[in-house]
């Protein structure tokens, strides 16, 4: 009979103590545990991670050096990988020999069978520097590591491995794709801190302020919203001058495409202050004397950020489709900067594409971010809500 | 004893939701007799609403009627009763649509958003009349007008166009009532129809169905938390707590002679005129959360003041006090009968 | 109502009356103008020798040389008093010509769109909402989440690559050869509509997977409204119940969507027509962007943007007439 009221006691316990903690859990807790039950949403998130991570460490993933080329190996298609060669561990790809085509001369390849280049992981390549060396701050940009060891590689670095073929200059597909990411998902983030920065200014300003300054803006919206951007964005884009750095390009592009998102932004943050407003906890802390300022910055704007960086999450992939589509256009960035986009323009000749179809592997980098952080973002979106 | 209308026997409905089961209704015995009201108390979250929907097979999801029966006894045409098992019914299905409405009607606590903004008044009542009784446009029109002037609506043929959100609270729920008993129910059930309004519309919405009760003799299932609202219209009260009913008699005898803890408790937690302030006494502690609650035990007894220590072991059954009330304590079970059951208890830990 | 109407049209002439300034501006901000282009051209050609004010007397033809506000202010009196939209430098014709002939078919694709859209878009996301989280559902779901991540040229590219390597011949063009030139008339309408139903395919589909979204999540949230208990309690059968009651309150915000996927449909027929070479406005916006041909950018845009913010207005008229709230305030 003891037993029975102990194990009771026991049950009960532990039943209180997860109530407590369900009790006191803060915001960002319980955000946190309703995401993880979005499995997709995790993977994604990890899709993503995945990828920024390349972006960091493009040195490490590429196989070749970034504007590496062996002018020989124009077009050249995809080496498959083997890891066995008769029967034994031993990874490798096949080398490539080619033919003249007699009518139109061009190079036809061919895997060659008799000549196996042997891969391996962590293979010595071009040496490059890991740390802050890039920052324009004295002593910090000391910080560095110099290494020449790639994720994959062939042992032999002058022997042609092209895991994703070649592209019209004898250069890596899988190099280029790699760099790429560096743009193509930067352009997202800097987009995202400009349409941020806009969308709060002028959301909070709506919401807060209300009377003609909010009409005065939601008409501005409603015009932003309205105008079909695309046509804007080519004109804008159209205008920039051949003799501007790749810097000074590529955030005009950011800023373009970001003038787009913020109204979506805007919105959230405005009907979420409007809605704030009433709020008992906020009426409590204006009684109790809070600073405006104290007001929006320790009490408002936190009990939103998870709505905020669900709507980001989810206006990242606009931009990176936005970036894509200029510079497939050839009218974002330009060589020498390489992004997805500008590796697509060489697929916009139907007649070169049919011919090397692995110029399209950008498109299903394209796809698989912007699925992720679709993915995400709804996750994100409805873990916002935890109660 | 008159032969009831709706009789349920050990009702259970459980939730099945991501965190667990809840069981919302965990075996709920009742009786509702022909023309009477029965009022069923209970603070919020003891599972009254749900019994209620139960009866029209409105359940929402994730929540489930996983045993008992609600025995209704049918009307024919030809005078003679049949007797429908109401939890049988398939809840998409042709009996219970031809009950819902036309046999029992409902009343919802909210008249905000119980009916729809985007219908008029007219569309959704004489909807519901064309369903059930074959009517044409214009007779039905001609009903909703009549039933809305029933309900003390002003101008009831200009009203009838009107759009929901142009009425008060108190005019909306008028023209629920009007709605629900526009096809002369059997059995009018009112989920705190009187919750959401203020104090004198609450006032003039009961005396208005108490009214209209006398003239149609339906019978009345009241769901309140309002213990005020019981002492001015029930017939019978079942005092309902986490899933189960505690306490059930006629009104005169849960006032005046209440067994259970819970309702002595819940008795002394109204204020009356005659008293001073401090002498108002709050249930101490709160409903425990849907997925801890006591098993096999009884469930009021962490908040009871007379709680023995049998009440940590054993789960009360329901006891006749006399023939017209029961009530789920041990403190008036058979002594032997707690005595048996610890001994069994202790058997089996 | 006719207050929000009126509101409503105001917003809408303010809303052009902008996007028109914003237009002109853009159109502006390109280093020089078409007369330096083409006086950098013909030296290109070969004629060193051109006369000392030959850039400035070109200018002064065509009122380059006066400040912009007055050239704004001539262009759209021009467009309002005469429906002229100025003179094409590059296509040596009025831009109004190359408009009329462009144009429709770009309203076709994109209206055609619409209605695709939206054909698909309802029940679909009525049907995911119904049956949440059933097989069908997460497939829908799923469908429509790449329909969202393949952009519209990608999509426009795959298409064209496939037809191109398995189908013998690219599918491009929107008119049979018989019909390319001849002027318009019923049957060249009825010849671009079957040869329509690719881009109209490729620019829906993006739309479709915002579309079955929204209404799914506006008709989930319907579904567990107080009202549909009510109408349930009546007796009502579960379809009737479905269509008059949630369904029914569901719409509002989908109708208000319209608004907003009209850009982006124009975005991506814009961008679909210049990968697939349609002879619409797309390309012809590109090349005069390119090459500077400022009334023909400037016109097209303008024409373009003006349609989007009818669209908006005729779903604030069709939300009016939809929810009595709005009808009566």
């Amino acid at each position: 009979m003891d037993m029975t009221v102990h194990e009771q006691a026991v049950v009960l316990g532990m039943h209180e103590e997860s109530e407590l903690k369900l009790e006191v859990a803060t915001q960002w807790q319980l955000t946190w545990w309703k995401f993880r039950k979005h499995k997709l949403a995790m993977f994604s998130g990890g899709v993503v991670i995945f990828f920024y991570l390349v972006a960091i460490f493009a040195e490490f993933f590429a196989p070749w050096e970034r504007t590496q080329y062996i002018a020989e190996y124009v077009y050249a298609p995809p080496q498959p990988v083997h890891l066995f060669d008769d029967g034994k561990w031993s990874p490798h790809v096949k080398g490539l020999t080619f033919e003249r085509d007699p009518d139109s001369f061009k190079k036809i390849w061919k895997i060659d069978d008799e000549n196996k280049i042997p891969i391996t992981l962590f293979a010595k390549g071009a040496e490059y520097k890991v740390g802050l060396h890039w920052m324009p701050v004295p002593y910090l940009n000391d910080l560095y590591f110099t290494t020449s060891r790639h994720l994959i590689g062939a042992k032999d670095p002058t022997q042609p491995m092209y895991l994703m073929g070649a592209d019209k200059s004898g250069r890596d597909i899988l190099t280029r794709l790699i760099y790429s990411t560096r743009i193509s998902l930067s352009v997202g983030l800097v987009g995202v801190g400009v349409s941020l920065m806009l969308g709060i200014t002028l959301g909070g300003l709506s919401g807060l302020v209300g009377g003609w300054v909010d009409n005065v803006i939601q008409r501005l919206i409603e015009i932003v919203m309205s105008v079909p951007d695309l046509p804007i964005m080519l004109a804008i884009a159209a205008s920039v001058p051949l003799d501007w750095s790749v810097i000074k390009v590529y955030f005009l592009i950011t800023l373009v495409i970001a003038l787009r998102s913020w109204t979506g932004l805007a919105r959230v943050v405005r009907s979420k202050f409007l809605s704030l407003r009433e709020d008992d906890f906020i009426l409590a802390a204006k009684l109790d004397g809070a600073p405006q300022s104290r007001l929006i910055f320790r009490h408002m704007l936190p009990s939103f950020y998870s709505h905020i960086i669900a709507s980001l999450t989810l206006a990242l992939p606009g931009m990176i489709l936005g970036e894509t589509a200029l510079s497939f256009l050839g009218l974002g960035l330009r060589a020498p900067a390489v992004s997805w986009g500008v590796m697509l323009q060489e697929t916009q000749k139907v007649a070169v594409l049919a011919l090397y179809p692995w110029l399209l592997w950008p498109a299903a980098a394209v796809i698989t971010i912007v699925l992720a952080f679709n993915f995400l973002g709804d996750g994100l979106r409805d873990a916002a809500d935890p109660y | 004893m008159t032969t009831p209308l709706l009789e349920v026997t050990d009702l259970k409905i459980h939730f099945f939701t991501d965190e667990g089961v809840v069981k919302a209704v965990d075996g709920v015995d009742l009786t509702i007799e022909r023309g009477k009201t029965l009022c069923l108390v209970g603070e919020s979250g003891c599972g009254k609403s749900v019994t209620s929907r139960a009866f029209m097979q409105i359940i929402r999801k994730p929540g489930k009627l996983v045993d008992g029966s609600m025995l209704y006894r049918f009307k024919k045409d030809d005078g003679t009763d049949e007797i429908i098992d109401l939890a049988k019914l398939d809840p998409k299905g042709k009996p219970i649509r031809q009950i819902r409405g036309q046999e029992i009607a409902m009343i919802f606590q909210e008249p905000m958003t119980s009916l729809s903004l985007m219908h008029t008044v007219g569309q959704q009542i004489t909807e519901l009349i064309r369903l059930h009784t074959g009517a044409t446009k214009h007779e039905a029109r001609n009903r909703a007008i009549e039933m809305l002037q029933r309900v003390g609506i002003p101008k009831p043929d200009r009203l009838i166009d009107e759009y929901p959100f142009r009425l008060s609270g108190g005019m909306r729920q008028r023209a629920m009532i009007a709605m629900a008993l526009s096809c002369n129910p059997t059995m009018l059930i009112a989920d705190e129809p009187t919750t959401a309004l203020d104090v004198t519309t609450q006032a003039q919405i009961l005396d208005l169905m108490l009214e209209l009760q006398n003239d149609y003799g339906m019978a009345l299932l009241f769901i309140t938390h309002d213990l005020g609202v019981v002492a001015e219209i029930a017939d019978d009260v079942a005092v309902m707590y986490l899933g189960k009913i505690v306490e059930r008699s006629d009104a005169d005898t849960i006032f005046n002679n209440p067994k259970h803890p819970y309702t002595q408790a819940l008795l002394r937690s109204i204020p009356k005129i005659a008293m001073q302030r401090d002498e108002l006494e709050p249930i101490k502690g709160m409903v425990p959360s849907p997925f801890r609650r006591p098993v096999n035990i009884c469930q009021f007894q962490p908040r009871c003041n007379q709680r023995f220590e049998a009440c940590s072991r054993v789960e009360p059954v329901s006891t006749l006090i006399n023939e017209n009330h029961s009530v789920r304590c041990l403190l008036y079970e058979d002594v032997a009968a707690v005595h048996q059951a610890d001994t069994e208890a202790v058997a089996h830990g | 109502m006719w207050q929000y109407i009126l509101r409503r049209f105001t917003y809408m002439i303010f809303t052009v009356w902008i996007i028109s300034l914003i237009t002109f501006a853009v159109i502006q901000l390109p280093p020089g103008d078409y007369v330096s282009t083409m006086v950098s051209q013909m030296i290109n050609s070969g004629m060193d020798e051109l006369p000392p004010d030959f850039e400035q007397e070109v200018r002064a033809q065509y009122g380059l040389d006066q400040p912009i506000y007055v050239q704004y202010y001539k262009w759209m009196r021009n467009i309002i008093r005469d429906g002229e939209f100025g003179y094409s430098w590059i296509y040596r014709r009025d831009a109004k010509d190359i408009m009329v002939e462009r144009l429709p078919a770009s309203f076709a694709i994109s209206a055609f769109s619409v209605l695709f859209i939206w054909m698909i878009a309802l029940p679909i996301g009525i049907y995911s909402a119904v049956k949440q989280y059933s097989l069908a559902d997460y497939t829908f779901t799923l469908i429509g989440f790449i329909g969202l991540a393949v952009p519209n040229f990608l999509f426009a590219l795959i298409l064209l690559f496939i037809s191109y390597k398995y189908m013998d011949q690219a599918m491009i063009g929107l008119y049979s050869q018989k019909y390319e030139t001849a002027p318009w008339s019923l049957a060249k309408f009825w010849d671009l509509v079957k040869h329509l139903w690719i881009p109209v395919v490729i620019i829906g589909t993006s739309g479709t997977a915002g579309l079955i979204r929204t209404m799914r999540a506006n008709l989930l949230d319907e579904l567990n409204k107080p009202y549909v208990d009510t109408a349930r309690s009546k007796g009502l059968s579960e379809t009737t119940l479905l269509w008059r009651y949630p369904v029914r309150h569901a719409l509002n915000p989908f109708i208000s969507t319209i608004g907003w996927i009209l850009p982006s449909l124009i975005a991506g027929e814009l961008i679909v027509s210049i990968v697939l070479n349609l002879p619409t406005s797309g390309p012809v916006i590109f090349n005069s962007l390119m090459d500077q041909d400022m009334y023909v950018a400037a016109g097209f845009i303008l024409i373009l943007s003006t349609l989007t913010v009818l669209g908006t207005f005729i779903s604030d008229l069709m939300l009016a007439l939809l929810d009595p709230r709005i009808r009566l305030s």
